[in-house]
């Protein structure tokens, strides 16, 4: 498969400060590909630099084979944005909103039509065809807002922080509208600080941080790479005595850090393995003689795989400098 | 034309100003705002126009002891005047006030972005903008033409003189327009925007023109000199259409008494007065003076009698056409260019990346990447 969306060694000076400083990525067509970092990590600017609207000051980017410094029109036409902040237009109504992107995109009256249809029933406004855009709710104009970036039928979609102030249950529709983009074969980038919303939805993501990317991949890969601890919960058929013997013989297993009984009487177990690991554990612990009730991995999430990776503790505490 | 050009026209784009065009005008027309707005206007002028009238014929009446309808030319040609300069003031507050808000309100409504990724060039985007914006203050001049109109049922005034006028007007609402499309996109607020834009308005009209006022008082009177150069008075609309009016005039009144000493030439001939130049206000009383008055009841006369809309009957004021347009093109001009500079200058603001460079000169780009680094 080949990169649709490329980017080498980008960087974004402003005055004194670095906002991203050289970020590789490589997105490949199909990808639901989620940019992860705190506030201020270069996300926005890295997606600005992809939609034409900052110029790089070095490095290049490539969006479906167009550089994005030397064919800026070209880049436009094969991409959809839609910004972390956007406003909409007073005084004009829904079909108005979309028809007058589509006639920006040059599209001709008939297909407009056609289009304006579709894209209103896709992302489930199709009764507010006659509203005026102002008086609907956050998450209607923000599922607007996608429709918008969707008109010209682009093969690439960038969202900045599409899901932010967004109630849960827009945030639930949100994500099964990009499920749904994903299916018709778009590439999706996607932006985020809420570690939670792309771990379910993303294919691959890249971490950032002081605009590096610190890791990057299919959530797995990285997680396998960075050996990043897993949470092991087994349930031990045992009390008192036996039960602290179980403990005792998880704590000498191989690649297991910690082990610990909880309140609850289940054993909680830091293991650094991969999975086939884990299930040689259980088996292990079964022929050992232990009468294991229920044995599970915890799903490592991306926010404390975040977290290893940036190197920041629960306190938001920032250990390291800033790069000049 | 030819495939490159009309590429390159494509470019520029022709789809986008209109896709801009559409939008605009769908918020700008919608409801009663336009019509209310073009009523106003309408009613404003009118109202002014029959004052102007009655103070007209009264003084007529009290100063000549004349029916008014002897001097119906004059009380045409002033209620003419007067409406072209009351306009010239409307529109140079309405055509900044309008496009003042229109870039820098995209970009308060974080609107711009969505528009700088679609394929429409930045010049569609500003151009579209400026073009629907005026449009408004189009329709409002042209709403007025029927009240204006009315000036022919006086006399005095040639349609081509009203049509000079009207251009005047057209070219004043182009250009304060540019003015303050250009400060849109240059300031973040509208309201900074608007603000800047009228003091520019303030700067082009009040300001430069009390500069040449100032440069005239203070001229030595004993030496033999020029008038300060009219240039200063180029931005000044009302300064054309007096241009306008002394055509009107047959040159032979007040206003072309104004031309004459701004562009220093002889105010019944057109002459320029050259080397030994004499300050046309000492010398051309005298012969102004009769020929003025004698003129003046005769063309009223004739107006009545004979031709009432030609105002310059041939064989009264020899040399009279030269008078028209000695002024006011190149004052028209100017605004034009003016509009033309500052429309590229928003073009270039408001294009996103490559701000202030052109696409392929290394020269340019690296003297800006320095600077910007």
């Amino acid at each position: 498969m080949t990169a649709i969306v490329r980017t080498v060694g980008l960087v974004k000076r402003y005055d004194r400060t670095l906002a991203v400083a050289g970020v590789d990525l490589e997105i490949e067509e199909g990808e639901i590909f989620g940019l992860v970092g705190p506030n201020g990590a270069g996300k926005t600017t890295t997606l600005r630099m992809l939609a034409t609207l900052l110029e790089p000051t070095s490095g290049s980017a490539e969006v479906a084979g167009f550089s994005v410094g030397r064919n800026p029109n070209e880049v436009r036409r094969v991409l959809g944005f839609m910004p972390d902040v956007f406003g909409v237009y007073d005084d004009m109504r829904v079909w108005e909103y979309l028809d007058f992107f589509a006639r920006c995109y040059g599209l001709p009256a008939s297909t407009r039509r056609r289009i304006i249809a579709d894209l209103l029933e896709l992302v489930d406004l199709g009764d507010k065809r006659d509203t005026y855009v102002q008086g609907l709710s956050r998450g209607m104009q923000q599922r607007l807002c996608l429709a918008h970036a969707l008109v010209h039928d682009p093969k690439v979609l960038l969202l900045d922080e599409p899901a932010s102030g967004l109630d849960p249950r827009a945030r639930v529709e949100l994500r099964e509208l990009l499920r749904e983009l994903r299916t018709l074969g778009k590439t999706i980038l996607i932006s985020s600080h809420i570690l939670p919303e792309l771990e379910e939805l993303c294919t691959s993501v890249a971490i950032v941080d002081h605009g590096r990317v610190l890791a990057s991949g299919r959530i797995a890969d990285i997680e396998r790479r960075l050996r990043v601890g897993a949470v092991l919960r087994a349930r031990i058929l045992a009390e008192g005595d036996g039960l602290e013997a179980a403990r005792a013989w998880f704590d000498v297993q191989p690649e297991v850090a910690s082990a610990a009984i909880l309140t609850d009487g289940t054993i909680e177990v830091g293991f650094r393995g991969d999975e086939v690991q884990t299930a040689g554990l259980l088996r292990d612990a079964v022929a050992a003689g232990l009468s294991v009730a229920s044995f599970s991995r915890a799903a490592s999430d991306l926010e404390e795989l975040f977290l290893q990776v940036t190197g920041r503790d629960a306190t938001g505490a920032d250990p390291q400098e800033v790069p000049a | 034309m030819s495939a490159a050009l009309r590429v390159r026209l494509g470019r520029i784009g022709m789809p986008g100003i209109t896709a801009i065009g559409v939008k605009e005008l769908r918020g700008r027309m919608r409801g009663r705002r336009a019509f209310v707005s073009v009523t106003i206007y309408v009613l404003i002028v009118a109202g002014f126009a029959w004052m102007v009238g009655q103070i007209l014929e009264n003084s007529v009446r009290q100063n000549f002891g004349f029916s008014p309808q002897y001097q119906s030319a004059s009380i045409g040609r002033g209620i003419f005047i007067a409406l072209m300069l009351l306009q010239t003031l409307m529109i140079s507050v309405l055509a900044p006030a309008s496009t003042a808000g229109t870039i820098s309100g995209e970009r308060e409504r974080q609107t711009l972005d969505l528009l700088a990724v679609t394929p429409i060039s930045s010049v569609a985007i500003v151009v579209g903008k400026l073009l629907s914006a005026l449009s408004w203050v189009f329709v409002l001049i042209l709403a007025s033409v029927p009240v204006s109109a009315l000036v022919f049922v006086y006399g005095g005034v040639a349609p081509d003189d009203m049509l000079r006028g009207y251009l005047l007007l057209f070219v004043t609402a182009i250009a304060f327009g540019a003015l303050g499309t250009f400060f849109s996109s240059l300031v973040r607020r509208s309201g900074a925007a608007t603000g800047l834009t009228f003091v520019a308005v303030l700067v082009a009209t009040v300001g430069l023109s009390f500069v040449w006022v100032f440069a005239k008082a203070t001229q030595d009177p004993s030496v033999i000199t020029k008038p300060p150069p009219e240039a200063l008075l180029y931005l000044n609309p009302f300064v054309a259409q007096a241009d306008v009016a002394c055509g009107a005039e047959g040159g032979t009144g007040g206003w072309c008494q104004i031309i004459a000493e701004i562009t220093g030439t002889n105010a019944v001939f057109g002459q320029p007065v050259g080397g030994d130049f004499i300050p046309p206000a000492q010398v051309v009383p005298a012969p102004m003076g009769k020929i003025g008055v004698g003129v003046g009841i005769e063309r009223a006369v004739i107006a009545n009698d004979v031709v009432v809309n030609d105002v310059v009957p041939a064989g009264v004021a020899p040399g009279a056409e030269s008078l028209r347009d000695r002024y006011w093109p190149r004052s028209a001009l100017t605004l034009l260019l003016l509009s033309l500079g500052f429309t590229a200058g928003a073009v270039q603001l408001v294009t996103p990346g490559r701000r202030w460079h052109p696409r392929s000169t290394g020269f340019f780009r690296r003297i800006v990447s320095r600077k910007s680094s």
